[in-house]
């Protein structure tokens, strides 16, 4: 601590400081005046320390109450009087603020404004309000409103232009910077389709280029990259950077995830349709919330596509601390994704540098607190199209059926089916007719079909061995309750099997309709142990084998168990108490007794028709029930009253739906396809502040938020308890949408970084205080009102970009120019650009004539993935299997175990967001790329490739080398080194040497 | 100029030089930059370079310049090792009196159990070492004792990448990284950062372990084999390819300068031309170094390369000081693999101490102390560290019921005990300790981020300093903790 300057000192600098207050003009002492200048000094310089629960010393110096009241070392000032006043006794001595005390025009506002009586700002004082020398404010640029008017910096006369050299240009006369002329055709070309495809042009574009370089043909060029499917490919890969894609959990299993591929291949068809970003966005933040089914759950994977630890302990804090972990991670790569904003710094405490507090923080964690990690199921895209199909031409051939039979069945002895109106029957909760496979016609039970069973002609055909039907778990938890079927035995003498059953998942609790079992030929209510079974005393029956029979059964609230047989009581009735079933753990099971499957407990024979109701049914409704199909016949007794002609139809019909339904059971068995993504939990429940991060101190509840600095107006609207749905759905609006300058100003950083190699913001990830400030701030802004005003299309952005002038510019060194801008940011030239190690993969397997150009679906493994012990192990491979030169980003990416050529190639690990990449040049880099068993294979495949197309003498075989790896011809001296290299050692070595050469490496 | 951070934002270091610039120069666009980082590694050039990184950092008196690292995997019993506890003993079978629930990972306390080993003091200093090591017990003397260390997490792996990187999650640059980083590398015909692991298999979370993080991936560890090719992809796959590299290597070189001619100077080039030339120096001195056939009869039996249970763990002891002596800055070398299985194969003793610990100190024991003994008479300990420290230590009650006093121990992460030997350290001491039954840290408790500081303060860094601008923070191994435990220091 600084030793105190004696008091005189003090009252003689305070006296010179007053003196100059008063001499200064007459406004400058009305006390507004002074409050808001002391605000700033308070806000920039006292109040990070001084604020709150926790504040230094005990002094809080936010509200004037508190200033006053003051801390552990008495009252802070006195109104009136500076000298009397303890803050300004220690701001005097320089003791605080600590450090870097104060300067003289701080100081002397500070001691007049205590003078004029210390009237307080804004009560009480945010410590965001405004930035500072140390931190970002609500006023900062990043926050600011998108600029709308750029009249004034686009000159009317140079309207025509590209509007980004207009803002360039600007920059570079204000310092005296000469930009470079346009790059050389061949270097333009090379440089736009790896920029665009992340693929070496073909030497046929080049050439036909430097033939005609004409503006109009790069124009073409441009939209035929745009417009190619490796375009997707391409810049899918920058994003995975960003959104730390990889493909196992990390951590100490660090298992692989083989389920994650549907997201990255969502982002490349994204990209390739030119999805408006806000969608792209919107898609990613809740996908599985806003578009139910395969896609909205793959483009969700972004928030769970990180590490994510498996391994968690016993202990509640253990657990407490691994959710909030996982959501920290979610939040941070979101807030950096979308807004360039370092959220997850706020966990512990408000964000030391930027405007977020630790409880907007927490609004954050809540408003994503539903996401978990997890797979889901879907039937793939063919297959539900291919069911649809079926479904929908079974349907009118059943319909056509009905039609006839009924037509049929009419006759005076029966009442015909048509007489019971729908309205008078009762509603099922759940009913399968067995028509058009295994479906539920009223609710989601959808069955499916195990062991000997088929659905045939409208009917279920059970083998009395193996078969049953069963449904997903019961939603509702049915107590009271109606079984019903229409059933024909293929035997009256089996015993005990079910006809409808109601069980546990594990088959330990049942209630069901049994045939035979207790008594043979008999119907009877089965239960576990026969806990709620007693004979109802009914007659045996003899006609099951000949004709279908209805047998119904109703559980009533009472426990009375009472069975139906064609719609009258069967026996009578019983009491018994009602079974307790697992809530969320029973479902339905058709031709089973009850699980496990085997023994006598499976039914032989048909169900036509079944049906479960939530309620007990009364008798005249089960006698309505029977009626309705008591007109069943056999198919010889209908086929004989029909016609000749129309049982002809018949006969046809009924082998269509026949093989129909075939077709339908293939295809609802074809395997479903899994996805990774967000495994929603309905109502994740209120979210509290962890006090200083710990995740057992529990500060107030929170509602599902955002932050004040961006969109600090926007309505979200919804509480802590609220679902998940509509906590995820309002956060997607606050985050993707117009209103919002950090979403468009972001995406729009991170085109032009990858374009360029440096962003108009060189921290693409951060727009805070700790990243860089725009180097052309006002173009940013125009760009990304561009974005906004196209609805937020990205390929027109990409278009106006490649087709400037300053990305065009050669890439030739200057050094006049580089004293001035080292860095390049004033793009004087466009900086040459070493490839990344996919892009350098991609380049090889491309140019040697390897690529496999197949897009999409599971990726290709080119690591041995050996679990040991709970750890999983990733060792890199390389095989000549037509899958594994698919290009990179279909690469099988767990989180280590790389190959070398990525490894050393600044590949990151995708353990964290990686918003632009480390460039390295090392020794391991160049031994992968003259080693690597990849790299030398591919160069023997590019030697054969050069042989089968170049004819006989070695010099054409050698220039179409040349050719391919560099759109070029080799001059004498080259030509002249590769005929002897050649001659030497064979062509492979000239292809390996070219892989290693500068000039194909390195882009232009 | 600088259009991209007007004041008066910019944030500088106190000497007014802005690392930001520096560091993108050479992120993203300047590669110049590079190639002065990658290529210009002799020893001066070295030190200039640690100078303009922690410029200001470097009023501290650099004691280290190298460091072995022996990082145990599944953590090591300190109840049973470095940590006398005569009170434990005492109420061996007694029920641990407290009102909390310990944070243990399989959650079971059950009674107090005393050590498997005995325990006496060692050598001049009288230093405390159980019998559990009686080799290293031999040296220990030469051993600076930290008893009183703490961790976040009793989980492996999080616990594992604290001791490692400061932080319990993937993707921050490992302690050997940042050191490469910070200072550099002594050698250019070597990696910087050399890895040996357990051959039973990678410690878990794998090669995670040595990752560079956020930072350029020159400065990842890189593993040592121990078979003909002891750095992957160091020669041709095949014969033929061996004997046309010179010619290629004379093709590229021809290239590149015709290149070069064509399209004028460029940093990036040359550093790439230059990066050939560092490969074949690589070529020569990896297999030079590896190879421990020069090493006499003594030495190798000092190491003890004749006994099957620690030959293994000899071998890399052995390989290890061959690195730090051609100036390897940082070599990690594990013992123990993955954590899980059975038997283990790391310290994570939670069925039974005596037979596990038992064999995982057989293994070690003796290559430990000869690398101590053999690094001391050959005074390499004057300017290179060696560390031995775990994930975490084990509880003092046993992992079994209530009312049993079985023969394994849970993980904990309330105190347990690491050392550190040579430069700049007082050696045959110990530092801190734990409470009278070896549970909790009682005297001045540490962290891992202590423990780091005080590291890069014996290698001459302020721990404060050395950072590195990544997502929005300039980040720091200390994160944003840290404290130098001073009275390790000479």
């Amino acid at each position: 601590m600084a030793s105190r300057r004696p008091a005189l000192v003090r009252l003689t600098f305070f006296v010179l400081c007053r003196f100059a207050s008063l001499a200064a003009s007459g406004d400058d002492r009305a006390p507004e005046v002074h409050a808001e200048k002391a605000e700033s000094i308070l806000i920039a310089r006292c109040i990070r320390c001084h604020i709150g629960d926790d504040a230094k010393g005990g002094l809080d110096l936010s509200q004037r109450s508190s200033a006053l009241r003051g801390g552990k070392n008495g009252a802070a000032f006195l109104p009136g009087s500076a000298e009397e006043s303890l803050l300004w006794q220690r701001v005097a001595d320089d003791e605080m603020p600590p450090k870097e005390p104060l300067n003289e025009a701080d100081k002397s506002t500070l001691a007049a404004w205590i003078e004029s009586g210390a009237a307080w700002p804004a009560s009480p004082l945010d410590p965001f309000r405004i930035s500072t020398g140390k931190s970002a404010g609500y006023d900062w640029w990043a926050f600011r409103p998108l600029q709308t008017d750029f009249s004034k910096a686009i000159d009317i006369a140079e309207k025509g232009r590209n509007p980004i050299d207009i803002f360039v240009d600007r920059e570079l006369k204000r310092h005296d910077a000469k930009p470079n002329p346009q790059a050389k055709p061949r270097d333009l070309i090379r440089r736009l389709a790896f920029d665009l495809t992340g693929l070496p042009p073909e030497p046929e574009l080049v050439a036909a280029f430097e033939s005609d370089p004409s503006r109009k043909r790069y124009e073409t060029i441009v939209d035929r990259f745009l417009a190619s499917p490796r375009f997707g490919e391409r810049w899918a890969r920058h994003w995975l950077d960003v959104v730390r894609y990889g493909e196992s959990t990390g951590f100490e299993r660090n298992e692989p995830n083989y389920t994650l591929w549907p997201y990255r291949d969502w982002i490349v068809k994204a990209l390739n349709d030119d999805l408006p970003y806000d969608q792209f966005a919107r898609m990613q933040l809740a996908g599985d919330v806003i578009a139910a089914g395969p896609e909205g759950a793959a483009a969700s994977a972004f928030l769970v596509a990180g590490v994510h630890n498996t391994v968690i302990g016993v202990s509640r804090r253990m657990r407490l601390l691994a959710r909030q972990d996982e959501l920290e991670e979610i939040v941070g790569t979101m807030g950096q994704t979308f807004l360039g904003l370092t959220i997850q710094c706020a966990r512990c405490h408000d964000h030391k540098f930027d405007p977020i507090t630790a409880r907007e923080y927490y609004g954050v964690i809540s408003a994503i607190d539903g996401v978990q990690h997890g797979e889901r199921t879907f039937e793939s895209r063919e297959t539900a199209i291919l069911r649809n199909s079926l479904e929908s031409r079974l349907k009118a051939v059943s319909a056509e059926i009905s039609r006839i039979e009924n037509a049929g069945r009419e006759r005076p002895s029966q009442p015909a089916p048509e007489s019971i109106e729908p309205d008078d029957l009762p509603k099922p909760y759940a009913m399968w007719t067995f028509d058009d496979g295994p479906q539920d016609g009223v609710g989601s039970l959808h069955g499916t079909l195990t062991g000997g069973v088929r659905i045939e002609s409208g009917e279920l055909k059970l083998d009395g061995k193996t078969g049953y039907f069963r449904t997903p778990t019961l939603k509702k938890y049915l107590s009271v309750k109606t079984f019903e079927a229409w059933v024909m035995t293929d035997d009256l003498a089996q015993r005990g099997g079910g006809i409808v059953s109601q069980q546990s998942d594990d088959g330990a609790i049942f209630d069901a309709i049994v045939f035979g079992e207790q008594e043979p030929r008999r119907w009877m209510a089965g239960s576990d142990g026969f806990s709620r079974t007693s004979s109802f005393r009914g007659p045996e029956e003899t006609e099951a084998a000949a004709r279908p029979v209805h047998i119904a059964i109703t559980y009533d609230r009472d426990g009375m168990v009472t069975c139906y047989r064609d719609g009258m009581p069967y026996g009578l009735p019983y009491k018994s108490t009602p079974a307790k079933f697992p809530v969320n753990g029973a479902h339905i099971a058709i031709g089973l007794r009850h699980l496990p499957a085997g023994g006598n407990r499976h039914f032989k024979g048909s169900v036509l028709r079944a049906a479960v109701y939530d309620r007990a049914l009364k008798p005249e409704e089960i006698a309505r029930s029977a009626a309705r199909e008591s007109g069943f016949l056999s198919v010889e007794n209908l086929t004989a009253r029909l016609g000749s002609e129309m049982a002809e139809k018949h006969r046809s019909l009924r082998s269509q739906r026949e093989q129909l339904g075939k077709e339908l059971t293939r295809a609802s068995a074809a395997p479903m396809t899994k996805i990774y993504a967000v495994n929603a939990a309905a109502k994740p429940g209120p979210m509290r502040v962890h006090l200083r991060g710990d995740v057992t101190e529990f500060g107030p509840v929170v509602s599902p938020g955002g932050l004040k600095a961006v969109r600090g107006d926007f309505d979200w609207a919804v509480s802590p308890d609220s679902t998940d749905r509509e906590r995820r759905t309002k956060l997607a609006e606050w985050i993707a949408s117009p209103e919002n300058p950090l979403f468009a100003r972001v995406i729009v950083n991170r085109l032009w970084h990858h374009h360029f190699g440096i962003g108009i913001v060189e921290t693409p990830n951060d727009f805070g205080f700790n990243g860089g400030r725009p180097s052309h701030p006002e173009l940013l802004d125009f760009l990304a009102r561009s974005l906004v005003d196209n609805g937020f299309r990205l390929k027109p952005l990409h278009r106006l970009i490649v087709t400037s002038d300053a990305y065009m510019r050669s890439a030739e060194f200057s050094p006049e120019n580089a004293r001035a801008d080292a860095q390049n940011r004033l793009l004087w030239r466009h900086a040459p650009t070493r490839l990344e190690g996919e892009a350098l993969r991609d380049a090889m397997l491309a140019v040697s004539g390897e690529l496999n150009v197949a897009m999409g679906g599971p990726g290709y493994v080119d690591v041995t993935v050996t679990p040991n012990n709970g750890t999983t192990y990733y060792e890199p491979i390389d095989t000549a299997e037509p899958n594994l030169q698919r290009r990179t980003i279909y690469r099988f990416s767990p989180r280590g175990g790389r190959s070398t050529l990525l490894d050393s190639f600044d590949c990151p690990d995708a353990s964290a967001t990686s918003p632009r990449r480390n460039v390295t040049t090392t020794p391991l880099q160049a031994l992968s790329l003259l080693h690597g068993e990849m790299t030398v294979r591919l160069a023997h495949s590019l030697a054969e490739r050069a042989e089968r197309e170049a004819g006989q003498t070695a010099k054409s075989r050698v220039e179409r080398c040349w050719s391919l790896v560099l759109q070029r011809s080799p001059d004498a001296d080259e030509l002249a080194a590769s005929l002897d290299l050649a001659e030497r050692h064979g062509l492979w070595a000239v292809c390996l040497g070219l892989f290693n050469a500068n000039e194909f490496v390195v882009t232009p | 100029m600088s259009p991209t951070r007007p004041e008066p934002n910019e944030p500088r270091t106190d000497t007014g030089w802005s690392r930001r610039a520096w560091l993108t120069n050479w992120g993203v666009q300047g590669l110049a930059a590079t190639a002065f980082l990658d290529l210009l590694r002799s020893e001066a050039n070295a030190k200039d370079l640690a100078d303009a990184r922690s410029k200001g950092a470097t009023r501290i008196v650099p004691k280290a310049r190298r460091a072995i690292h022996i990082s145990l995997i599944g953590g090591m019993s300190h109840i049973d090792s470095f940590d006398f506890k005569p009170e434990l003993i005492a109420r061996h079978g007694k029920t641990l009196v407290t009102s909390e629930t310990p944070d243990t990972f399989n959650g079971k306390v059950g009674l107090l159990r005393k050590p498997d080993w005995a325990f006496a003091p060692r050598g001049r200093s009288g230093l405390h070492v159980s019998e559990l090591f009686p080799h290293i017990a031999r040296q220990a003397d030469l051993l600076t004792v930290v008893r009183s260390m703490t961790s976040e997490s009793a989980n492996h792996t999080p616990a594992l990448f604290y001791a490692n990187s400061g932080f319990a999650f993937n993707g921050f640059p490992s302690l050997g990284s940042w050191l490469s980083f910070g200072l550099g590398n002594e050698t250019d015909e070597l990696p910087a950062f050399v890895v040996l692991p357990d051959h039973r298999g990678g410690p878990n979370g794998g090669s995670t372990n040595w990752s560079a993080g956020f930072l350029p991936a020159e400065h990842q560890g890189v593993v040592f084999h121990g078979d003909s090719e002891p750095v992957r992809e160091l020669f041709a796959p095949t014969p033929e390819g061996r004997s046309a590299e010179p010619d290629i290597r004379g093709f590229i070189d021809t290239v590149n300068r015709r290149h070069a001619q064509r399209n004028g100077d460029d940093s990036l080039l040359e550093a790439r031309i230059r990066s050939y030339a560092l490969a074949a120096k690589m070529q020569l001195s990896v297999p030079e170094t590896a190879s421990i056939e020069g090493e006499s009869e003594e030495t190798r039996a000092l190491y003890g390369l004749d006994d099957p249970r620690c030959s293994e763990f000899g071998r890399r002891c052995l390989l290890a000081r061959r690195l730090v002596e051609r100036g390897v800055r940082y070599i990690q070398v594990f013992s123990g693999g993955p954590i899980a299985g059975s038997p283990r194969a790391s310290w994570d003793a939670h069925e039974n101490v005596a037979q596990n610990h038992g064999a995982e100190a057989a293994r070690i024991d003796k290559p430990v102390a000869a690398l101590l003994h053999d690094c001391h008479r050959r005074g390499l300990l004057d300017d290179t560290l060696i560390l031995f420290t775990t994930e975490f230590g084990r509880t003092p009650f046993a992992q079994s019921e209530a009312n049993a006093a079985g023969p394994g121990r849970d993980h904990n992460r309330y105190g347990f005990s690491v050392w550190m030997a040579g430069a700049g350290l007082k050696p045959g001491t110990a530092y801190g300790a734990t409470d009278d039954i070896g549970w909790k840290a009682a005297e001045k408790a540490s962290t891992w981020h202590d423990f780091h500081a005080t590291l890069l303060h014996l290698f001459g860094i302020d721990h404060q300093r050395l950072t590195f601008y990544h997502n929005g923070i300039e980040r720091r191994l200390t994160n944003v903790h840290g404290t130098v435990m001073r009275d390790v220091l000479a």
